[in-house]
């Protein structure tokens, strides 16, 4: 804020906020906050937050999903779902896949992106390949990775007897499918990462890397000190909608496993739709959603507040 | 600039020949279920046993040619589309306006509404699916697009409205001041310069939108009880139950389906690169 | 395409629109939803819904197909919609009595006084909840063991001799010694592995430990019949008897793998005639002479009957506030004369008296006459449980087949979910 409107006169003493000028408007600015704000607020409320709440409320009840709740129960579905194997099976599992894609999959959109930021020949190509399992349906991502994976006629099968062996049925293995999964997990997210470094690191000044290479430093180098600090902000978004939608992982898991074999690859979502919601155990599966949404709560505040602080 | 003279003013100093080989070798990795699932309906079942890699034998266009000669597929993609561009619609323009004042109007507990908001984006649907259900059907929408179209926009305003914040927060301000010079409201401010100049992140949020309603399967399924409404991936549940092991038609299904939203992307991709620069540069 | 051929399409089409515009004016609309794969059967209700449909004009009778996990799903959003189907398709037990409980089935009662007579008593007593009558019973089931008779030839193995559970578990170690897999089973669907445990559980305690445990005496489902079910249940698991994978494949796939010819017998319902007709690679399965059938064996100093049976009794319900036509077609459906013809095609094994003698299939004739003969009839314990105890009995049948839980475990978990859900 350092160019007056008088114009010409660039050293700034003092200079009113905007909101206090924007106040002079008036009728202006109280119509369009009433105009623009209300039906997003409104559909939301409606159709989210309502709901939400509504479902923190089941998680009290034993209900079967009919007609109203009616048997209050208190706590205890907090009390099985903490108990029950699966549930436990669940919560690991996310984080798990948190970790997969912290290790794995943001490092290989990173490394993409910086392969393909700048615009030579081909990359716009590649960019278009690597987003397109990210706008796939899940699940049409699902059902192809079954016959991926299928011990029978799948790629995975062929390939394992082109070395000579029995192929593994690894989405009926318990010890093996989860791995299964995650790698289904890399192949359809890295892309939507990928996009989002690239337009990061189309921010970053090129006299820089040239800099750095006069100076002498090697690859690495650079990738430590100026690539990944610039590309901070985009980073630590990028982990943000990540560790989110790795909580929220459902329509994916459900046509490769079903959450099986054994639970073996339930999450907390595919937890509390097996086990809840078709089990007709309403009030159950709502408790489920509520500590999903407490710890996804507790993570965004705190990781917003402890990383995102300049951002 | 040929590939021949190493660049100093990239991220990355790699001879081309490696690069491109990375590149191929990833490329591939994700390519391959696709095309595999492209390939698969051109072949019959017992070939698809033996033979899952590589181009087919022989040819046999029926499967896809049964599929798009069919009503129904037409039906289905048909609801899809009318779901989806209503849903983008609806949800674009609500979440453009609130970001606008998010942005350009000093609110009194603006931190606390947008917080409010980010909520949306922590509560997985499969939970609410039933109060929402109740909601739904108390207000007369069940099996109607609205019922569908309605709570999908409800969900995606978080983050579309994070997207366009971030974007109209990179605008310049001088350009906030010279309209307040030139005598310009609110209105006209929103309508003839911030549109004109957000069509990336315009583009950007459409198209985020438009996949994520095409996608859609869990609430379609909960709202809507006539196949006549169905969208594609009811049908290909419905289609995938019946055949379950006709895996062939099942891949040419899944193929003509998924076709629609890459083509979409395509057009629009150009917008996307230049949107989610500008929306996620800045966090 | 020639013109005559192009104007004849697009009348044809003119004609089909017109078409449908008149039947959405039709008087009544009759809408009918199930989840049966296999088009034989359902094409026979469709031929019967256009039968109806003639003899009763003004009234059109849709029938719809929902695939059964997304139908299962569905259901209860289904009932509570104003939107609902008139006539539903149902396996009766516990989640039958959630529905009536609720209040979304319709009561039957007055509309059958005339015909119920019709109907095995123990089919109507299937959907009789506290004396009055909530659905109409249309075929029943019985689960054996069937058989590939080439590969037990090729083993070497007599299925006339497989009479008790150890010969049972000597056969598969024949079978295993001979370099064919034993049995075959849908794992990943999870229910057809709760076979076992309830056949089990049938075998060794009787309609009387059932009702026992159904009553809450004793353990309940805790009690030494269910745990000794999954002791058996083990011994036979941990002789790895299954298809390589089968905790990954679902019903209609394991019975298409039958149907080819990838593991000896394999533990169903006789739906499986058609299933595997639908899902092996032939579209054939089995042909029905190479296709033999035996009864689940006894087990040694077992209280119950060897002629039990374990199977189902499904039927049609009718949801609150349909139109009269919606029990009127159902009254028609059931007629002996129609239902006949389902048990001459061999489709299923139906409930209305006077048309078991129509059944040519030897099997069907067979299991026909196992369960008319059979003083205790138990409906498949996932239907008959409830969804959520249903489900909690096929977790565990999993969990024994692979051996990741205890017999005693699994015994208690049932019983905890039973209690539950009280």
């Amino acid at each position: 804020m350092t160019t007056s409107a008088a114009g010409g006169v660039t050293r700034t003493i003092f200079q009113a906020p905007s909101w206090w000028r924007l106040s002079s408007r008036g009728p202006s600015t109280v119509a369009v906050v009433l105009l623009f704000l209300p039906p997003a607020l409104f559909l939301f409320t409606l159709f989210v937050a309502l709901p939400m709440g509504e479902a923190a409320w089941y998680s009290f009840y034993n209900w079967n999903g009919y007609g109203m709740p009616t048997e209050f129960v208190g706590w205890r579905n907090f009390e099985l779902a903490f108990a029950n194997r699966a549930f436990r099976i669940a919560l690991t599992n996310n984080l798990l896949i948190i970790a997969v894609s912290l290790a794995i999959q943001l490092p290989l959109a990173l490394g993409m992106a910086i392969l393909l930021a700048d615009r030579v020949r081909g990359t716009a190509t590649f960019r278009l390949i690597f987003f397109l399992p990210y706008i796939l349906a899940e699940v049409a991502a699902g059902l192809i990775w079954r016959f991926v994976y299928d011990g029978e006629y799948g790629l995975l099968a062929k390939l394992w007897e082109a070395f000579g062996a029995t192929p593994p049925y690894v989405l009926a293995d318990p010890d093996v499918a989860i791995y299964a999964i995650m790698v289904v997990v890399v192949w359809k997210y890295f892309g939507f990462h990928m996009m989002l470094y690239i337009a990061g690191l189309q921010q970053i000044d090129p006299s820089l890397y040239e800099a750095a290479h006069l100076d002498g430093a090697s690859g690495w180098q650079i990738l430590r000190r100026i690539t990944v600090p610039l590309l901070g902000s985009t980073i630590r978004l990028s982990v943000f909608f990540a560790i989110l939608g790795s909580f929220q992982l459902f329509d994916l898991i459900m046509p490769l496993t079903r959450g099986g074999p054994s639970d073996s690859t339930q999450t907390m979502v595919t937890y509390l739709y097996s086990y809840g919601v078709t089990r007709m155990r309403i009030g159950f599966g709502s408790a489920v959603g509520v500590v999903l949404f407490l710890i996804c709560v507790v993570f965004a505040f705190g990781y917003k507040r402890v990383l995102m602080r300049n951002d | 600039m040929t590939s021949t003279i190493v660049r100093y003013d990239t991220p990355v100093t790699m001879a081309p020949l490696m690069r491109y080989a990375i590149l191929f070798i990833v490329a591939g990795g994700v390519l391959i279920p696709l095309l595999a699932t492209a390939l698969g309906g051109f072949k019959s079942l017992g070939e698809l046993r033996v033979n899952p890699f590589g181009l087919p034998s022989e040819w046999d266009w029926t499967n896809y040619w049964n599929i798009l000669a069919s009503a129904r597929y037409w039906q289905l993609m048909g609801n899809s589309l009318i779901v989806a561009v209503l849903t983008v619609i609806l949800t674009v323009s609500a979440a453009a306006m609130a970001a606008f004042v998010f942005v350009h109007v000093r609110l009194f507990g603006a931190t606390f509404l947008l917080n409010y908001l980010l909520l949306g984006l922590m509560f997985p649907a499969a939970t609410a699916i039933l109060p929402l259900f109740i909601k739904i059907r108390d207000l007369g929408l069940l099996d109607t697009y609205w019922g569908v179209v309605l709570p999908q926009v409800a969900f995606g305003l978080a983050m579309s409205i994070l997207l366009f914040r971030n974007y109209f927060r990179q605008m310049p301000k001088d350009l906030f001041e010279a309209a307040l010079i030139d005598g310009c409201g609110y209105f006209q401010f929103f309508w003839h310069i911030i549109l004109p100049l957000s069509r990336p992140i315009l583009a950007t949020v459409s198209v985020i939108v438009f996949v994520h309603s095409w996608n859609n399967y869990l609430l379609p399924l909960v709202v809507l009880n006539r196949d006549a409404l169905y969208p594609w991936p009811l049908g290909i549940m419905v289609y995938q139950g019946e055949f379950s092991t006709d895996w062939n038609l099942v891949l040419a299904f899944i193929t003509l389906t998924i076709l629609p939203a890459i083509i979409m992307f395509f057009a629009a991709q150009k917008h996307i690169v230049a949107g989610l620069m500008a929306g996620a540069a800045k966090g | 395409m020639s013109w005559r051929q192009l104007v004849h399409t697009a009348a044809c089409a003119l004609a089909v629109s017109l078409g449908a515009t008149t039947t959405a004016s039709a008087d009544v609309t009759v809408r009918l939803l199930h989840v049966e794969q296999d088009r034989q059967i359902s094409g026979f209700w469709t031929e019967l819904a256009r039968r109806y449909e003639a003899a009763h004009a003004g009234v059109k009778v849709e029938v719809q197909y929902l695939e059964n996990e997304s139908y299962k799903k569905k259901l209860t959003t289904l009932l509570q919609s104003p939107d609902r189907p008139n006539i539903i398709y149902s396996w009766a037990g516990g989640v039958l009595r959630d529905q009536v409980k609720a209040g979304v089935i319709e009561d039957l009662t007055p509309v059958m006084e005339s015909w119920k007579a019709r109907f095995a008593p123990a089919a109507i007593e299937a959907y009789t909840i506290k004396d009055r009558i909530y659905g109409v019973p249309m075929h029943t089931a019985q689960v054996g063991f069937f058989y590939n008779k080439d590969l037990f030839a090729k083993a070497g193995v007599d299925a006339s001799s497989i009479k008790t559970w150890d010969d049972l578990l000597a056969a598969v170690k024949t079978f295993q010694a001979a370099g064919i897999t034993p049995i075959i089973a849908g794992g990943a669907d999870k229910w057809p592995l709760h076979f076992y445990w309830s056949h089990l559980a049938i075998r060794i305690g009787g309609r009387q430990a059932f009702e026992a445990a159904m009553g809450g005496q004793g353990k309940g489902f805790a009690d030494t019949t269910f745990v000794r079910a999954g002791d058996l249940f083990a011994q036979l698991a941990d002789l790895k008897p299954f298809q390589p994978g089968f905790l990954g494949v679902t019903y209609p796939q394991s019975s298409g793998q039958f149907g080819d010819g990838k593991g000896a017998m394999i533990l169903m319902l006789n739906g499986l005639l058609g299933s595997m007709r639908v899902n092996s690679a032939d579209k054939v399965g089995i042909p029905d002479d190479r296709l033999g059938w035996f009864p689940f064996p006894t087990v040694p100093a077992g209280k119950g009957d060897p002629s039990d049976t374990l199977g189902g009794l499904n039927g049609w319900l009718v949801t609150k506030g349909p139109p009269k036509e919606a029990a009127d077609f159902l009254k028609f459906f059931s007629e002996a004369e129609n239902q006949r013809q389902a048990a001459e095609r061999g489709l299923y094994i139906p409930v209305v008296t006077g048309t078991q003698e129509a059944l040519k299939h030897p099997i069907l004739r067979q299991l026909a006459e196992n369960v008319g003969r059979s003083k205790y009839h138990q409906i498949y314990y996932d239907q008959m449980l409830g969804p959520s105890v249903g489900a909690v009995v096929n977790d565990i049948s999993a969990d024994l087949a692979v051996g990741r839980m205890k017999p005693t475990e699994a015994a208690e978990a049932v019983q905890q979910a039973w209690e539950l859900a009280r």
